[in-house]
């Protein structure tokens, strides 16, 4: 091999690990664009006003849980803390149960409308739920139960069902027609057969569903902050968004505060972000 | 087994409780809402129909059209941001790198954070006195540039933008990135053995494939960013002078401060119309013929 073909092989040998680095380099840098504003959260919630002030970027020179007391005790955080709770585990509870049955019915059982009405439950990907908060609203004051979590629990419950019943129902699909049919030979009935063995093996999806669910109904403004009105029955980010009015100078309760309503969220997401990122994208990928 | 996977009565008990909650309180509220969009009603006093006036005193109201405008802008935006950057991001971990899931993970994750925290780290960050923005200019000798970003109606749509941009574009990767990895790798083995550069390859191999989950990745973008509503709420309000003001937060206003459910509802429909008519207007512009491979 000539010199010239040598430099050549070299030249582009080097081109390629300087590309190789630049692209590792851009990719860190966008990991610490969203890594280091929850970072500087969780630091800055261990500083004193006047910390923030001086040093708003290195560590704390304490740790002190000074602001975590005064977002519990002036904030009230968690009463809203539990109202989130008891709001996202009814909804998550409510609609896994009814979107796996529905999902079942749809996917397994014979019936002529069972396309109809995936088509029908798939629409409700394309309404925003703006179209429906005023007639809600309407309809939840004649009933009766404005101002109670039922009011946040329905809307996030039936808005739930698109996404839920397309991620079930296509998981359902696959499962081989043998297994019920074996357990129809042994005379379980459909009940047996759907709490016993579809559920069971449909786990992965329904955690997906889950999961989903729990973020969307957790991190939820708008049908708390229109259905309820009592202070007492207020969700986290209804409380955030009040606590900003009221103590608008104590920036690092305020601070402790956005903790405490996102490391739910973070905890569920570290444990479970395969089910997240494949439920949350799901909707998005079925064209 | 047909007998018992046909049973009427079961089909009934597994599908009817969804479908009356979907029904009742998804479905039936649109029909109600366009009903009540033709009303003046604060929903307790009788309420006083009035035809499509709200409608006509929607285009006569210059703080809607504003809402209008800035929801265009948030549309064109959002879109402008988060295609390219995504892509690019995307394209980058597809590349056969080390550690790509730690990267992908890392990106999606300002997604599954609540709005309203998002919102709020953001008005410490644009802070005017102790915000890590105007610190970080500071120190590099830019302090002629530091401000109240939030309070400059020039700025403030574009820092709300680059908050959505900052929460969603890991979420947009990863919905690109996993239609690149549906397309066949026999693909790439053959664009190399011919000699085609990255460049290439992704020109005319994975755009042309994965065009169809970027219209639909275009549609949800569209759509989310007209219904962006808690990071506005808490950051800016709408304001200063309805600067930010869009059409889910006037409508909040609207209905919910100045009890004007009527003209609320009406605002509703529009919303639904617009998000309809994106989703068509992106079919026309992105038809594309299904590829065989």
């Amino acid at each position: 091999m000539n010199i010239r073909g040598e430099m050549y092989i070299m030249n582009s040998s080097l081109r390629e690990k300087i590309i190789e680095v630049l692209k590792y380099i851009v990719l860190s840098a966008f990991a610490i664009t969203c890594l280091y504003p929850i970072l500087w959260l969780f630091l800055s919630s261990f500083k004193t006003n006047d910390e923030l002030y001086i040093n708003p970027w290195g560590l704390p020179e304490r740790f002190q849980i000074k602001n975590y007391i005064s977002a519990i005790v002036d904030g009230k955080i968690l009463t809203y803390f539990l109202n989130s709770v008891i709001i996202a585990v009814a909804a998550v509870v409510i609609a896994v149960f009814f979107s796996t049955m529905v999902s079942y019915a749809i996917a397994r059982m014979k019936w002529k409308l069972s396309k109809a009405a995936l088509n029908i439950f798939m629409l409700g990907m394309m309404i925003p739920v703006y179209a429906t908060i005023v007639p809600l609203f309407s309809i939840f004051n004649k009933i009766g139960i404005l101002n109670t979590h039922m009011a946040v629990i329905i809307p996030h419950v039936a808005f739930s069902f698109p996404m839920a019943i397309f991620i079930l129902t296509g998981f359902l699909a696959t499962i081989p027609g043998e297994l019920e049919e074996a357990a129809v030979m042994d005379g379980c009935s459909m009940y047996r057969i759907f709490f016993q063995i579809i559920m069971p093996i449909s786990k992965s999806s329904i955690v997906t569903v889950a999961v989903v669910v729990f973020i969307n109904v957790w991190n939820d403004l708008l049908l708390p902050q229109i259905f309820l009105t009592d202070q007492s029955k207020m969700t986290l980010p209804v409380g955030l968004a009040e606590f900003q009015g009221q103590y608008s100078t104590d920036y690092a309760s305020m601070i402790a505060a956005v903790v405490i309503t996102i490391i739910p969220s973070i905890i569920v997401y570290i444990l479970l972000h395969k089910n997240i990122m494949e439920g949350m994208v799901a909707g998005a990928l079925k064209g | 087994m047909n007998k018992v996977l046909g049973d009427k009565k079961t089909i009934a008990v597994f599908a009817l409780p969804a479908f009356l909650i979907y029904f009742v309180f998804a479905l039936m509220p649109i029909f109600y809402n366009i009903y009540i969009s033709l009303f003046r009603t604060d929903l307790m006093s009788p309420a006083v129909f009035v035809g499509l006036e709200n409608y006509t005193n929607l285009l006569k109201d210059t703080t809607f059209k504003k809402a209008l405008v800035n929801n265009m802008l948030m549309v064109a935006g959002s879109l402008i941001a988060h295609l390219p950057l995504a892509l690019f991001l995307g394209n980058l971990l597809f590349q056969k790198v080390k550690g790509s899931h730690f990267f992908q993970t890392v990106f999606f994750m300002p997604s599954v954070i609540c709005g309203v925290a998002v919102g709020l780290l953001w008005t410490f960050i644009y802070n005017s006195e102790f915000g890590l923005l105007n610190k970080l200019l500071e120190t590099m000798g830019l302090g002629n540039l530091t401000q109240a970003w939030l309070a400059n109606k020039r700025v403030v749509l574009f820092c709300v933008i680059i908050v959505v941009m900052w929460q969603f574009v890991g979420y947009h990767m990863v919905i690109q990135l996993a239609a690149m990895k549906n397309v066949p790798e026999a693909l790439y083995e053959s664009a190399r053995i011919d000699g085609a550069s990255k460049w290439v390859q992704f020109r005319f191999i994975t755009f042309p494939l994965i065009k169809n989950i970027l219209k639909i990745d275009a549609v949800l973008i569209v759509t989310g960013s007209l219904k962006y509503y808690d990071l506005i709420a808490v950051m800016t309000g709408g304001g200063p002078n309805h600067a930010t003001e869009l059409m889910s937060t006037y409508m909040f206003y609207q209905g919910f401060r100045t009890l004007k459910y009527g003209y609320s509802a009406a605002i509703g429909i529009v919303l639904l119309l617009l998000c309809i008519f994106a989703l068509f207007l992106l079919n026309k512009v992105f038809k594309s013929e299904p590829y065989e491979y």
